[in-house]
């Protein structure tokens, strides 16, 4: 089996899609001869020339729109969104247009688009250029929303999200891009809605997305060696959400920590925990805990930065916090 | 306007009931004094009818444990808005209620029931676990944060309950609440100095007494036991030390004979009483023990029935038993043990006849009674059992 | 800038049709003003009176396979694409033979089938995606243009700037028509355009523009026929500026305290496009008489038709949220 970066995880799904078909395109700033601003495109251009591997201008209510459009005629465009941040600018076009088209013409319409994205802390761009903002769109009746945090997920879950008829925002994760993970010679496509199991355990279930499950495995290894169990579920697609695999996790292991890089307060963390407790009440030991970015706009200054989003050490003292033991 | 069902006081002592099933559905009609749910009180579990006409609107607790007092259903008209006042208010105070009577003829002597006002901090999984297996979570302590009961407590206290049976496939059965009570009121009855006296009755006359009244009344079916009863009943008016409760510092002489019979039904031992039995005919008693006893093995039996008893007979006759000794009901102070009615060869007028004999045993509360009183008493029972006439 | 009169084309039969199609509008629209105000009709609803000769003239110059986005002020477009009054009225009464089965109602007509992929209430909603559907007939090389309506107002937004500047940079086959009625709902033109011709905005971005006289059915058809041509020829996308003017409220009810009541009046008086098309047609009182009352009939029977629908259960709120 090879082994593929996370980079070219998103890559390789994208290269084998537009191989195949004629309908799947790519749109999106600086992803022809620059390749992506986190270098995802790289040599696309090359192979599909610049019909199907557009640049656009820095417009994103048009990249969207114009993607919105094309799907609405039967294609499957993938348009990629430099920053997640920048998704504000066509909030618009994403929930009022792509997530209601379907409902609002009482089902004659498809939309089956796919808005990359990429966000995430952790080099210190300051307040504009590492939000996650999943929350945003998992609100959202219509949309669809994928968050990969591996090599094989991303490019299994970027498959189906292209495939799937639904528009659908895929949040990739800046920091993870270069990790490696061996993936099968064949792509084989993850169903949207199906959660990961990364780490069987018996005493603490982490329910973690993009960044945070690399920081809830380390933290597994620490509690480990304390004592403590800890079993990771990465939903992976945060709409529509694996209820049934984490209440299943929990009903096992009777504690529950939610973790996300995102601001803790209102977010994708809040829904999973109130699923949980509402589905696995009588299975719960110990109130579920929240780990997630302190409620502040990301600060510049490294060690600001640092100390407002989540780690390693914050995943393991809210495990720590379920079992009735203070951290350390 | 819709109606609060309140978990009623079935007894004197009651602090609580657990309630087992709901016999309606929400949204089904009830009429008042239709049997509306099962409860499961110290002393029995009975069906509790509606008291308010009306469709049942909310079920607020389905099964559990629940203080008396509190809602637990409302009954109103169909689409009536519920809002349930005080649920989760504590039971009322009791001083606020009627008055105690001067005489309280049951009170329960035994120590107070832990009062649990506040609530207890325990997480859902330890709840779950504790419920399943009846612990009672007031009697753990909480390891977790803040002094929470987490499910490890409830296994620990678990484990500790089944470690003495854990070797094998020893079957483990928690206590009923039936169970519980027996248990409870047994040992506390073998903290009161008791004597036993024993006497053998010659029962030739009680035997056709029921024969002939079996042909009278061949509905009732009368039986030894209701012949022992309606004489007892007899004797017990004419001994009244022996109708008597011991309660904390006093003796309370009663003025009817209210019998007790003591009934192995299928939840445990249970003592269905028939009151005033000195008033009764053989027939009447046999009619209101045949109800008794059915209903108390079908589970069926209400608080009245098993109140203000003042004496207890308790017959294992039937299982060929010669003789035994029954343990006191407190705070009753006296108990018959009845063993079986059998042919023995006995000395009569100088010569060794057979003739059907019974043994009865009286264990009297020595702080109530003494030697010569129960023995007096004891006397009048045979002679009323060998001529029953004379008690009629 | 090119003025578009080349009328040599349109019979005197085919302008017969045209106004067949715009008093159809005009009857249906007082009609839904009418049910509106009886109180029978739920929602936010926008009629086009007075605007109908631009309905009719762009839609009547699509080819089948062409494809529009609306606006809120919909039911004309719709109409004049071929919808049944049948169909629209039924989705302004919220039933399930509406022409978005309940689920879109007068601000969200949909009829794919004859190439109306939505009419739009955010304005300018609509842009980004019909330069989006044009990319998608450039890539697969399919003789189909795309069509946006959108008002004076809609310039203003970011949707129109980014849409015509990249349908422009991509030469995509669209035709941007500015149905310029003089108010973003109550706000005079005045106030919210810095100048005033609008089609110095498209020229900004190098597109080819066209203006007509909105009020002239012959001319807005002949505009519009020039415009889609051009797209379709590849010769890349359209601005159709057509000059018209709402003779009524923004919205039904709508006590225009905003406007002059004698202006308004004069306009409505000299701006009627039917009564332009009929002066120009000499339509004898009697034709005009039976055409009004066949076209009043079907209007009529269109109510009949939806208040006769099948209302949708609520629990199908649930559907058609995924495919």
């Amino acid at each position: 089996m090879p082994e593929l970066s996370y980079r070219e995880a998103v890559r390789d799904a994208l290269v084998r899609a537009m191989r195949e078909d004629d309908d799947v395109f790519v749109m999106g700033e600086d992803i022809a001869e620059m390749g992506g601003s986190m270098g995802v495109t790289q040599g696309m251009l090359d192979e599909f020339g610049p019909t199907r591997v557009r640049n656009t201008p820095i417009s994103e209510m048009a990249l969207v729109g114009t993607g919105i459009g094309a799907a609405m005629q039967g294609m499957r465009p993938v348009v990629e969104v430099m920053y997640e941040d920048f998704l504000t600018l066509a909030t618009e076009q994403i929930i009022n247009q792509a997530a209601k088209h379907r409902y609002m013409s009482g089902g004659q319409l498809k939309v089956p688009l796919t808005v990359r994205t990429q966000g995430g802390a952790g080099w210190s761009p300051g307040a504009q250029h590492a939000q996650q903002l999943e929350a945003w769109f998992v609100h959202i009746p219509g949309l669809k929303v994928v968050f990969a945090s591996t090599p094989a997920d991303v490019r299994g879950l970027l498959w189906s999200s292209i495939y799937d008829d639904n528009p659908v925002v895929f949040f990739e994760h800046r920091t993870l891009y270069g990790i490696k993970e061996e993936v099968p010679d064949e792509l084989e496509p993850i169903p949207l809605g199906k959660a990961r199991v990364h780490r069987e355990g018996e005493d603490v279930t982490v329910i973690a997305t993009g960044r945070l499950v690399h920081e809830a495995l380390a933290a597994a290894q620490q509690a480990e060696e304390q004592g403590v169990s800890v079993e990771i579920v990465d939903p992976r697609t945060l709409q529509p959400l694996d209820e049934e695999a984490l209440v299943e996790s929990v009903k096992k292991t009777n504690r529950c920590v939610v973790a996300h890089e995102a601001v803790t307060r209102m977010g994708f963390g809040a829904e999973v925990a109130a699923v949980v407790q509402h589905a696995a009440f009588d299975w719960l030991d110990a109130p579920i805990e929240r780990v997630g970015a302190k409620f502040t706009p990301l600060p510049f200054a490294p060690v600001m930065e640092e100390w407002c989003v989540p780690h390693a050490d914050d995943v393991l003292e809210a495990v720590m916090r379920t079992v009735g033991r203070n951290g350390n | 306007m819709a109606t609060e069902i309140k978990l009623p006081r079935l007894g004197q002592g009651m602090e609580s009931g657990t309630i087992v099933k709901w016999l309606k559905s929400e949204g089904e009609p009830v009429e008042k004094g239709e049997p509306l749910y099962e409860l499961d009180t110290d002393k029995v579990t009975q069906e509790v009818e509606a008291d308010a006409s009306g469709v049942l609107l909310k079920i607020a607790v389905a099964e559990g444990e629940v203080e008396v007092g509190k809602t637990i259903a409302v009954i109103g008209e169909q689409g009536e808005e519920v809002s349930i006042s005080e649920n989760g208010a504590k039971a009322p105070d009791r001083a606020t209620e009627a008055p105690a009577p001067a005489v309280s003829p049951v009170q329960d002597s035994g120590p107070v029931r832990q009062e649990r006002r506040g609530r207890i901090k325990a997480s859902p999984l330890a709840r779950r676990i504790a419920r399943e297996r009846g612990l009672d979570l007031a009697q753990l302590r909480g390891t977790g944060p803040d002094g929470r009961i987490v499910a490890e407590d409830v296994e620990r206290s678990a484990a500790a309950v089944s470690r003495v049976q854990d070797s094998g496939q020893v079957e483990v059965r928690q206590l009923s609440k039936v169970r519980q009570t027996i248990a409870r009121r047994l040992t506390q009855a073998w903290e009161a100095p008791v004597f036993q006296l024993v006497v053998s009755a010659d029962m030739t006359q009680s035997l056709a007494l029921v024969d002939r009244l079996r042909e009278l009344h061949p509905d009732e079916r009368p039986t030894v036991t209701d012949v022992l009863t309606r004489v007892t009943a007899a004797a017990l008016m004419r001994h009244r030390d022996v109708n008597a409760h011991f309660v904390e510092g006093a003796i309370h002489i009663h003025p009817s004979a209210n019998v007790g019979i003591a009934v192995a039904a299928p939840q445990g031992l249970v003592v269905p009483v028939i009151p005033r039995a000195e008033r009764l005919s053989v027939a009447e008693i046999a009619r209101a023990r045949a109800d008794v006893v059915q209903r108390a093995r079908d589970n069926k039996l209400k608080q009245d029935d098993l109140d203000g008893g003042t004496f207890t007979i308790s017959n294992l006759g039937m299982f060929g038993i010669e003789q035994f000794v029954a343990v006191l009901n407190p705070p009753q102070v006296a108990i018959l043990a009845v063993g079986a009615s059998e042919d023995r060869v006995v000395v009569k007028d100088g010569d060794f006849v057979a003739l059907p004999m019974m043994t009865m045993t009286l264990t009297c509360d020595h702080r109530a009674i003494d030697g010569a009183v129960g023995a007096d008493f004891l006397r009048t029972l045979k002679q009323l059992v060998e001529s029953p006439a004379l008690a009629l | 800038m090119a003025k578009a009169v080349d009328r040599a084309d349109l019979s005197q039969e085919q302008l017969t049709e045209f106004l067949r199609d715009m008093l159809l509008i005009r009857r249906f629209e007082e009609k839904v003003e009418e049910r509106f105000r009886a109180g029978e009709l739920p929602g936010f609803l926008h009629v086009a009176i007075g605007q109908e000769a631009v309905c009719v003239g762009v839609c009547r110059a699509m080819e089948d396979g062409d494809v529009f986005a609306s606006t809120h002020r919909a039911h004309g477009h719709t109409l004049a694409r071929g919808t049944s009054p049948n169909a629209l009225m039924a989705e302004l009464y919220g039933k399930l033979e509406g022409c978005s089965h309940g689920y879109g109602g007068s601000m969200h007509l949909y009829d794919v089938e004859r190439g109306n992929l939505g009419a739009n209430a955010v304005v300018g909603g609509g842009l980004p995606a019909i330069t989006g559907a044009a990319l998608a007939f450039q890539m697969r090389g399919e003789p189909r243009v795309a069509l946006a309506f959108f008002g004076d107002g809609a310039t203003n937004i970011g949707t129109f700037h980014e849409s015509l500047n990249l349908a422009q940079l991509w030469g995509v086959p669209a035709v941007f028509v500015c149905e310029n009625n003089h108010w973003a709902e109550s706000t005079p033109a005045s106030q919210h355009l810095p100048i005033e011709d609008l089609a110095l905005r498209a020229e900004a971005y190098g597109m080819h523009s066209i203006t007509v006289d909105g009020q002239d059915v012959e001319e807005v058809w002949s505009g519009a026929h020039d415009a889609l041509e051009h797209a379709r020829s590849g010769a890349g996308p359209v601005f159709l500026l057509a000059n018209t003017y709402r003779l009524t409220g923004h919205y039904v009810g709508d006590p225009q305290v905003y406007r002059d009541k004698d202006e308004f009046r004069e306009t409505r008086e000299t701006q009627d496009p039917l009564d332009k098309l009929r002066d120009k047609l000499e339509l004898s009182s009697e034709e005009w008489e039976r055409l009004d009352a066949e076209l009043t009939k079907v209007v009529e029977e269109s109510v009949e038709f939806a208040k006769n629908g099948t209302d949708p259960a609520p629990e199908d709120a649930l559907k058609n949220v995924y495919a």
